[in-house]
């Protein structure tokens, strides 16, 4: 068991260390870098000007001694100044991190509230009408982009409803911001409840059809009982599992959605920094996500060690 | 009852009106602002776009201004600002301003004349005094000045090489504030100091910016407003809900294009807006010193080619402005009448008869019909620059040449028209000023680094500074003429369309005055007062 | 894992029919949902296939009587603000986005079955290396991953389609390896080594046809997930460059500009995304049920 950890967490660093590498390396291929940008924002392309910013920012030393300075840093927790704001990058990004996690969290609790007992009716009154009519609504919510959704959404509210749920002004206290939250969260959980629905229609229909569940019948047990008490606790399993990973995928719905909503969050925030190639900003989002993912990934393993008795790793 | 209170509201509305003149500016209030996307920096002195203009040009002054009363920028209505007054000596090639006593910087250190000389001395590009700014856009406006010194701290000289009558209108552009001596160039980057009416309290990237009044500000009384907050809102759809849903008074500069003003209007029956020419237009660029259009003949050919009326009908359902490069009368100080623009190359009205020109070169050239010439037309990849190249690449087709898009992200377009590595290219042009020297230094003189096509003609070269140094103004008026007909003959960025945009305001916003021959100028905000 | 036997599969289900027609129809009313999501898929193939035949316009030319026309007459689905016809753009945009769909799933495909069979059937230190480097990979959720690949290489068609497909390699790789393994202590595995057939060989002869089913079912997924991530990439104005009418560009566009003015020009683009993608769902899952009857949801 202890070895098996340290395993898992020595595989961690090595892809979080790969990754960095892996970003690094990408970025720099991009055509054009952040002095060509700077200048370029002018409107002007003078070359003593432009070699002078990229000496300033470093970018004329050697690619490696570059990255030794961004990674020596990340260790420390410098991350460095991000190159448009000539600001420290931890405060640029640390503000916008609450708002995406705000949202993020909104729409997996939607995705759970709406995907989990969607599911369960799915899977109890399989190849009915309600079951076929809920398969194709959720996969409509796998087949459209979130961000059309989201469009749609504000389409209609300002047709019908004279108003745009857009993020202009901070919100005024919890309820506002609930509130001014929970429609792009919607847009964004729509497609994780159906991943969710899905899957829970999928795993209960697994469960329906074991052994202990026949047997729980045949002792008596009701209908009801058998379905939402002992199906549902089994079949919940790699639900929790997929949930874990859905908290950590929602980044790329984030992306378009607070795009769409003009939300200040991080995941927009990296996609502004791609455009200008902000490397320090970019490079250090990056590794939030992987870091994020990595993590997820390793918790829900954990979990589902802690949680089936069957699944045993070997030392 | 209801009688009643219609009177007494009545009363009051009366009272109101009667007493109006006595507290026509009202004090206070924040003026809430749309803005397109993230201002590449605060510094002016180091971009060249109204992202920067618009929202920071009120944390500065510069030694004199454009009359902001005024519509139309002109070198006659010119008004001291931190000069209280100026004065050129005889051979008219030195100029002496006296600086305004007790002026503060935002951060409460005396402005002085030496905060004049470092800016200047910055600007002018002096080998060893850039610290104060890392860009410099511009530097080819002051080509012509020599030095400045300063005798004392309220007095301060620019020496000019030779006589430019220009040279005080480019000091009372938007584009020429003064900066302080002591501030680092990247505060000034991110969170400026200033002697303005207003103060950067914020600059948050993908949110916003927020100024403050300055309680010290040097000019009594001013500014009215207590705060101005612009709010980035990057899709243009948002922001005009936005407009309309009351949530800013003013809208981006020239924000409203014309298929969105009717909507404004309908969803918003107060609104105020105002058509202007941004004296930003549309132009070609031609790669010519590589194969094809190398080629005279060819550059020619293109020339003749053009429709400008699609153009503008897509683009501004046809109120675009037809002009050379000068932007065209009645805003335009400097440009030709329609009269004499129609005996230039291409602008005919007979766009058959021009295209049949254009027809008969590509023949003498080897095209024809079956044998088109297969070019690509580059441009950078962002809409306002798209949308006239596919309407370009649609007219080509009228004169055997089939081109295909090209869309340069727009971080490296620059450097790739810089690198020559385009045969055709839909470009944009704003004036910063509408002025001869302004507009033909930087965009076609050869040693300027905006003129980033390099386009290098020693005649014109002459001509420029020829009509730089012309003091009547009928005689220089006849040589930028002359220019823009050379410039045209030789293909150097043929002009398209000039733009005119609207922008829009609640009723509640007064003293607004927009200025019409260029939209960089103008946002000093200080006479602004809202009616709320 | 067998190799998979169709007709003895249909027999199994009850279906006592030969030849295509039948057996389709058969599938048809066994599989509704699969057989609308068929439906859709083709007619999707076929608008992409016959673009020229079937767009009454040039998608590209413009027309300035026509800016912004409203749907009806002789603009079906209304024109764009350069007065380009939606319809023409939106069924020559099935073009890109069944060359990007196809193109990536292939090109993801094609490498990741590369690199499951060498790793899996190789092993060694090989198969750690890959593997780590599939982990690193996924460390990245797919569109961020795309985002990168897609500023690193600039915006074009060919290189949409590589910043897609490189994203969708390691869950190929995934299931082709883990299906060598399994199949490599298999009877006929060891037989063909016994007579033998060199590695590459039997890898290709013998593992790989039998790691179809589960390929064909996970590729099916992919198109989808790839023509969503072509829109949202270009949505983001990353992903395939003007003139080329790509439906999450068109989206993009109008979604800045004319959401009030021309809100047709939002709503057909995402109508057009939204049914293709739908119906290669739709077939997806049949078609999983079909395949990989382990998975049948």
């Amino acid at each position: 068991m202890g070895a098996y950890l340290t395993r898992r967490v020595l595989l961690m660093v090595l892809t979080l260390f790969g990754m960095s590498v892996l970003i690094f390396v990408m970025l720099r291929l991009v055509p054009g870098n952040i002095a060509d940008i700077l200048v370029d924002s002018a409107g002007i392309a003078d070359p003593k000007e432009k070699a002078k910013i990229a000496a300033e920012l470093g970018l004329d030393r050697p690619i490696f001694d570059q990255y030794l300075q961004w990674i020596g840093g990340l260790v420390r927790g410098d991350l460095g100044f991000a190159y448009v704001s000539e600001r420290p990058a931890l405060e640029e990004i640390a503000p916008r991190i609450p708002i995406s996690a705000k949202l993020a969290g909104l729409a997996l609790f939607f995705s759970v509230i709406l995907g989990v007992p969607l599911g369960v009716i799915s899977a109890v009154r399989q190849n009915s009408a309600i079951d076929y009519l809920l398969r194709i609504v959720s996969l409509s919510g796998l087949s459209l982009p979130s961000f059309w959704l989201g469009l749609l959404i504000l389409m209609a509210s300002v047709q019908w409803f004279g108003m745009i749920p857009i993020y202009t002004n901070e919100p005024r206290g919890f309820i506002d911001e609930v509130l001014l939250l929970s429609i792009p969260a919607a847009a964004v959980g729509f497609r994780s409840s159906a991943l969710i629905m899905r899957l829970t229609r999928s795993s209960m229909l697994e469960v329906l059809r074991q052994d202990y569940i026949r047997t729980a019948r045949s002792k008596g047990a009701s209908q009801t009982t058998v379905n939402y008490v002992h199906a549902l606790r089994n079949a919940l399993l790699p639900v929790v599992t997929i949930i874990g990973i859905e908290a950590a995928f929602l980044v790329g719905g984030l992306i378009v959605t607070e795009t769409v909503f003009n939300i200040p969050g991080v995941a927009r925030f990296l996609v502004e920094a791609i455009l200008w190639r902000d490397y320090p900003i970019v490079q250090n989002l990056v590794m939030l996500i992987a870091f994020c993912v990595v993590v997820v990934n390793f918790l829900v393993d954990m979990a589902y060690m802690a949680l089936d008795p069957r699944i045993k790793y070997a030392d | 009852m209801r009688n009643r209170l219609a009177i007494i509201a009545g009363g009051l509305a009366a009272a109101v009106v009667i007493s109006a003149p006595a507290f026509a500016q009202k004090q206070g209030g924040t003026l809430r602002v749309s803005h397109r996307d993230n201002p590449p920096s605060a510094s002016i002195h180091e971009e060249a776009t109204i992202s920067v203009n618009m929202p920071f040009m009120s944390v500065f002054n510069n030694l004199v201004f454009f009359d902001p009363k005024e519509k139309i920028n002109s070198p006659d209505k010119i008004v001291p600002e931190l000069a209280e007054s100026w004065s050129w000596n005889d051979n008219k090639t030195k100029l002496t301003f006296k600086l305004r006593n007790g002026v503060k910087w935002h951060d409460g250190k005396p402005f002085s004349s030496k905060d004049v000389k470092c800016t200047w001395d910055a600007l002018r590009g002096g080998d060893d005094k850039q610290e104060m700014i890392r860009k410099n856009p511009r530097k080819v406006w002051y080509k012509n000045l020599k030095e400045v010194t300063t005798n004392g701290d309220n007095e301060v000289t620019f020496t000019l090489e030779r006589e430019q009558p220009s040279f005080l209108s480019m000091l009372a552009a938007g584009y020429a504030p003064v900066y302080p001596c002591h501030v680092d160039s990247r505060v000034m980057r991110s969170k400026p100091i200033g002697t303005g009416p207003f103060k950067v309290a914020e600059f948050k990237r993908n949110e916003g910016i927020k100024l403050v009044r300055n309680p010290d500000y040097w000019k009594k009384g001013r500014p009215y407003l207590d705060a101005i907050e612009f709010k980035i809102v990057p899709n243009r759809s948002t922001r005009v809900l936005g407009f309309v849903a009351g949530e800013y008074d003013l809208t981006f500069d020239s924000d409203i294009t014309f298929p969105l003003l009717k909507d404004v209007k309908d969803q918003k029956k107060d609104a105020i807006c105002e058509a202007r020419p941004t004296n930003v237009h549309t132009n070609l660029l031609v790669n010519r010193d590589a194969p094809p259009f190398d080629n005279p003949k060819l550059r020619e050919a293109l020339v003749y080619s053009l429709d400008r009326a699609p153009f503008s009908d897509i683009l501004t359902q046809g109120n675009d402005l037809r002009g050379a490069t000068m932007l065209p009368p009645p805003a335009g100080v400097w440009g030709m009448t329609q009269d004499e623009l129609q005996k230039l190359p291409g602008f005919g009205p007979d766009i058959e008869k021009n295209r049949e020109i254009a027809r008969g070169l590509m023949k003498e050239l080897g095209y024809g019909p079956d044998k088109p010439l297969k070019i690509k037309v580059s441009t950078r990849n962002i809409a306002i620059y798209r949308d006239p190249a596919v309407i370009l690449i649609d007219q080509l087709k009228q004169i055997y040449i089939e081109a295909e898009l090209e869309p340069i992200d727009t971080t490296i377009w620059y450097n790739k028209v810089q690198q020559k590595n385009y045969q055709v290219g839909m470009n944009l042009t704003g004036a910063g000023l509408d002025d001869p020297d302004g507009v033909f230094y930087e965009n076609f003189y050869s040693t300027s680094d905006r003129n980033y096509t390099g386009y290098k003609n020693p005649e014109i070269d002459k001509m420029i500074d020829e009509q730089s140094a012309m003091t009547d103004v009928n005689k220089r008026k006849a040589m930028v003429t002359k220019i823009e007909q050379a410039l045209l003959k030789d293909a150097a960025r043929p002009p398209i369309t000039h733009g005119v945009a609207n922008t829009c305001w609640a009723p509640a916003v007064k003293n607004l005055v927009l200025q019409h021959n260029s939209i960089y100028n103008g946002w000093r905000l200080e006479d602004v007062w809202l009616d709320k | 894992m067998a190799v998979i036997d169709h007709d003895a599969a249909l027999a199994k289900a009850g279906a006592n029919v030969t030849g295509f027609w039948s057996q389709a129809g058969f599938l048809a009313r066994r599989y509704p949902l699969g057989a609308v999501g068929a439906i859709l898929v083709l007619l999707f193939v076929l608008t992409a296939v016959f673009a020229n035949v079937i767009a009454p316009h040039d998608p590209l030319s413009t027309n300035s009587r026509a800016s912004l026309a409203t749907p009806g007459g002789t603009y079906w689905l209304g024109a764009d603000f350069m007065g380009r016809d939606m319809f023409s753009r939106i069924v020559y945009g099935a073009r890109i986005s069944l060359a990007v769909a196809v193109g990536a799933t292939l090109l993801g495909g094609i490498l990741g079955v590369v690199i499951g069979l060498m790793s899996g059937f190789i092993g060694g230190w090989l198969d750690l290396a890959t593997q780590r480097l599939m982990d690193i990979m996924q460390s990245l959720p797919l569109l961020v991953m795309a985002l990168v690949m897609a500023a690193s290489l600039g915006p074009s068609l060919e290189n949409t389609i590589i910043a897609i497909a490189i994203p969708l390699v390691p869950s190929v790789a995934r299931v082709v390896r883990s299906s060598t393994l399994s199949l490599r202590e298999q009877p006929f595995v060891e037989a063909a080594r016994a007579i033998g057939m060199g590695e590459i060989r039997i890898a290709v002869r013998h593992v790989l046809p039998n790691t179809l089913a589960p390929l064909i079912v996970l590729g099916t997924a992919q198109l989808g997930s790839a023509i969503l991530t072509e829109a949202s990439l270009s949505f983001l104005g990353l992903g395939i460059p003007e003139p080329y009418p790509s439906w999450g560009r068109m989206l993009s566009e109008s979604a800045a500009e004319y959401v009030r003015t021309a809100p047709w020009l939002v709503i057909f683009p995402g109508v057009a995304i939204s049914l293709t993608v739908f119906g290669t769902n739709l077939l997806g899952d049949a078609l999983r049920d079909i395949l990989d009857p382990r998975q049948r949801t």
